[in-house]
Formats: C-alpha cells, structure tokens, sequence
C-alpha cells in the first residue's frame, strides 16, 4: 500500500492488555494545572523501568472541570491493578498534592477504584475533612478537604479504573533524522487531538524502539537493531538503503478502538508529508504476535486512507 | 393520569398514619386491593377506601391530595418511586426514607426526614420541629439524601445529623446542627443561638457570621477550592455559593474536640 508516496509495510503493531486510569487536575491557573500535569506524569514512559506508563491526555477548560478552574487530564497506565494502585497515590502524593493551587478529581466513573484521597488523606493528621453529598449509603461520590499552607487540597477518595491497551506503535521510516523528527512531530500533533490515548515517550516520540531480550543475561528489552540504519549490513536489517533514521510512535489507550484511531491519525498526518517530506515508509513494531493478544494491521487501519500507486 | 391519587372522602375524625404506604408498596396492588388496604386511624385500622376515594393505576408514583388535613408517617420507610402530596402533611413524614422522591406542596409537621437515610424530599412551606433530625431515643439524624424546606425550619433540626444535605431557605430555629456528626448544612434566613453545639464534624452555611456557642473558633476568610466544587456538584448549593470566592470559617465545637465547620460569606 502506498500513501502519498509512502509505503505502508504490511505489517502490524502489536500490543498488551493494561489497566487505566484518568485523573482530572485542576489549579487556579492554566499554567499550574499543566506543570502538575508534566509533574505527575514524569518518568513513565515505560513499565518496563517505570512502573507505569503515564501522559497528560489533554488540556481542560473552566467549563470541563469539576470545580470550575483550568485543568488537565492525565491517563496512567499499569500492568495489572494491583500496580495501578500503588502507583497512582504515589504520583498523587508527590506530584500533585505538593504542586500549589491544585486539586484532584476521578476521571472514571465504573470499574475496580482506585484509591486518591482514601490513602493520602491521613497527610493531613486528623485534620482532614470529607464530604459526600446526595445519595444513599455506599452511593455518590466522596471526596476529601486536606489543609495544607498554601490553603486548601480538595482530592475525590477514589476514582475508577479501565481495561485498556498498551503498546500500540508505528515506526516512521525517513531519509534522514531531520525528516523522520518533522514527521513525528505532526503525527503527536495530531494524534493528541483523539481522546482517549496518551503517548508516553518524552514528547510522544521514541528513539530507542526495542526488541524483546539481549544478549546480557536479565536484561528484558534491547535496541531494535533490525531497525537502527547504523547497524544496516551487520544485522538482519527491516531498512532500505534510502533510510536513514527511523523513529517510534507508542500509544496507550482506555480502548482497542482509541489506539487504532490514534494510529489512523497518526500515520495519516506522517503521510500528508509524504515522500517529497522524506518519509520512505511507515512499519510497526510487533514480536510474532507472542507479546500481545492487540493486532494493529497497518493495512487495515489505514483502508480507504486514499491508496495511491 | 400516571400512578394513584387518594382524595380524602370526608374530614378525618382522628388521626390517620399512613406510614409505610409508599408507591413500592402501592405500585403491585391492583386498585381493589389497594382499597382494602388497611391503615391505622385513630385506634383503629380502617381500609383505605374508608377514608379515600382511589383512583388511578398502580405504579411507581403515589399523590396524595389531601389539602390541609394532616397525615402521619407520609412517606416514611420510602425507598424509591414519587411520592407527591398537595397539601400539609403532619408529622414523621419521609421517616426512615432511604430512597425515592417526596414532594410536599404545603407545610410538614416535626420530624420531616428524620433519620432519613437516602432519597430526596422537597418541602414547599416550612417545617416542624426536629426536620432531618434523628428521632426520639435515636442517635442518627439524616445520614444521606438530600431535605429542601422552602420555608422555615423549627427547633432541632439537623440535629445529630450524620450525612446528607439539608437546605433550609428561611430560618432555622433554636438548636440547629446540635450535637452534629457530619453532614451539610444551609441557612438562608437567621438562626438560633445555640446552632451547632456540641457539633463533631459537618459543615454550615449561613451568609453572615452568627452568633455562636462557647467552642467556635473565627479561622478567618479563606479561598476554599470545595467552595467551587460543591457549587458545581451540588445542584442545591449552586445559587447559595454563587460569587463565594471566600468563606469565613467558623471551627467547632472545640469544647468537645469538634472540628466542625460553620462557613459564612467572607
């Protein structure tokens, strides 16, 4: 298949079941409500070394937030639940908790909850104060006062959790680094326009694709070899002579259909740039299907994309 | 017409209870079985066609047209459906409620939502003594839901409140929030001196700092995030909070170790 002069290789990314979920921050400024946001977020582009996989969704406006003020939205991502909730308060307590102006709300409402102000509340020594309005017992949602000196932390005690997906890639194969960058950069762009996904790597965009295993014994992941232009010729190589860097869009998302609408997004945006933008083709990472149940077919996300020869 | 609507027959010679005739109980009786439904009048059990003409098909919506004639127990044990009653209700109305709609279009006797536990009640004129308070020899007042009086608000209400909201457009009488656990509380006309005594945990709203009980600690004015919040959750609070961007906050009662909190307009 070819777009605009690019290949789509008929490949597929492959992907693994995660458990999410969303918090909504707010702070009186939009700038606060960002910086607790990247904070938050930080260090968690991967499990693999991070213990979450984390990203600010998108920006909020006044109208969108639970209290009124600018806020952000940030999906987190783990493994298993477990994890989820061990992780999320730790980020809540560090992160957010400290950061000044902010407040914290669910972002989910169903599935397993996940514990904010139920565990960091006793921050505030006894003297923290809850509210639960409306409802019957057990019903409504409960969230919790902790004074602190700047004034006031307002926190919801839990929030909900999603079965999502992680994992979700394509690779932009370009002629040279400059190119491959401009075409990652669109594609994050837009991809950040579809809800439901984040994109973990600093700035959306990996360098250091890699492979599962190596060759020094307890190590999981190594360098894609397959697909680093430097090694081409001393190592089975997935790359054409015409390519000279390549770089790597990951995406988590609260569904099989968010990321595949993320990757459509994606790899239409790097297409628009085309063959005259030095983009040579647009492949995926996948493991023979063992990493993940999650199949992206390129080919058939991108059906109807406007095929040319 | 949607529901069963009971018209009285005549003046009541004595009192007549309807507790636990509620549109859960109503809703699976056929309209003959409705009517020989019993409930107490006076010291006796009299069927309910005695004392009503009932009309209408069973199901989850209940109206009561009674005027000014005062029933007992209205709605009380309620867990779901509506009941609408167009007229005054006496006392112990909504009693124990745990869910459902009531909404009473005239005035309600003592004890209006005591011990109430979930569910909503909508209350046109004012309240008796000790509305959503907890009853005689009870320790749990409301402890969820949500009670709106449009009018005043007698003696004791939200006393050993434990949850829930109640908002009280007029004045509360002597004694509002004694003895409180938790909960949310709205003024908006005056209140008795001894509000809030004895209050654990809870919050009142009041829009000018009031007198208060040996105990209540003055913070100062504070910009609280929960203001916003409860304004944008709390459809009932919305017009209150409306321009709050401080609140005076009032601690206590600290005589007992209390950190309840009384929040006025800053």
């Amino acid at each position: 298949m070819i777009l605009n002069g690019v290949e789509i290789r008929d490949s597929f990314a492959e992907a693994f079941p995660m458990v999410g979920t969303r918090l909504i921050i707010t702070a009186d400024t939009p700038e606060w409500a960002l910086i607790a946001g990247r904070t938050t977020t930080g260090f968690a582009t991967s499990v693999i070394g991070c213990g979450c996989e984390a990203g600010i969704e998108r920006t909020l406006g006044p109208e969108e937030t639970p209290d009124g003020r600018p806020g952000v939205s940030l999906l987190i991502f783990a493994m298993d639940f477990g994890s989820l909730k061990k992780v999320v308060p730790l980020r809540l307590g560090q992160c957010v908790l400290t950061c000044p102006t902010t407040a914290c709300y669910a972002g989910i409402e169903g599935g397993k909850r996940v514990p904010l102000a139920k565990t960091i509340r006793y921050f505030a020594d006894g003297h923290q104060i809850s509210k639960k309005i409306g409802g019957s017992k057990g019903e409504g949602m409960r969230f919790w006062r902790l004074p602190v000196m700047e004034g006031e932390f307002v926190c919801d005690e839990d929030t909900g959790s999603v079965d999502g997906v992680g994992g979700g890639n394509f690779l932009i194969l370009a002629r040279s680094r400059g190119e491959a960058l401009k075409a990652a950069e669109a594609a994050v762009a837009a991809m950040m326009q579809v809800p439901g996904i984040i994109l973990p790597f600093p700035g959306g965009v990996v360098r250091s694709g890699s492979k599962v295993g190596s060759k020094y014994k307890g190590l999981f992941a190594s360098t894609n070899d397959a697909y680093c232009p430097t090694l081409r010729g001393t190592v089975p190589s997935q790359l054409p002579d015409t390519v000279g860097s390549v770089l790597e869009i990951v995406i988590d998302g609260v569904s099989f259909e968010a990321v595949a609408e993320a990757t459509k997004v994606g790899i239409t945006a790097v297409c628009a740039l085309g063959a005259e933008g030095g983009v040579v083709a647009i492949d995926a990472g996948n493991y023979g299907g063992n990493l993940g149940p999650f199949h992206f077919k390129l080919r058939e996300i991108m059906q109807g994309a406007g095929e040319t020869a | 017409m949607s529901g069963v609507s009971l018209k009285p027959r005549a003046p009541f010679e004595a009192r007549v209870d309807l507790s636990g005739l509620t549109p859960e109980v109503t809703g699976p009786l056929t309209l003959r079985e409705l009517e020989h439904k019993e409930v107490p009048c006076g010291g006796r059990r009299v069927k309910l066609a005695e004392l009503f003409f009932v009309e209408g098909a069973p199901d989850g919506v209940l109206l009561i047209e009674i005027g000014d004639v005062r029933l007992d127990g209205v709605g009380a044990g309620m867990t779901t459906g509506e009941l609408i009653v167009d007229g005054t209700v006496g006392a112990f109305a909504g009693r124990c409620m745990s869910g459902g709609v009531l909404r009473i279009g005239g005035e309600a006797g003592d004890f209006l939502g005591s011990e109430m536990s979930g569910g909503r009640i909508e209350l046109a004129g004012h309240a008796g003594s000790h509305a959503g308070a907890a009853g005689s020899g009870s320790r749990r007042g409301l402890s969820g839901g949500v009670l709106v009086i449009g009018g005043d608000a007698g003696p004791r209400a939200a006393e050993r409140q434990r949850g829930g909201l109640i908002t009280i457009a007029g004045n509360a009488g002597e004694g509002l929030a004694t003895d409180m656990i938790a909960g949310t509380v709205s003024v908006g006309g005056a209140i008795g001196p001894l509000m809030g005594r004895g209050m654990k945990r809870g919050t009142i709203f009041v829009d000018a700092v009031p007198e208060l009980p040996a105990g209540f600690v003055d913070t100062g004015a504070h910009e609280l995030v929960a203001l916003r919040l409860l304004a944008r959750r709390v459809p009932e609070l919305a017009a209150r909070l409306q321009g709050w961007t401080k609140a005076r906050r009032i601690v206590g009662d600290t005589l007992i170790g209390g950190q309840g909190e009384v929040l006025a307009r800053g």
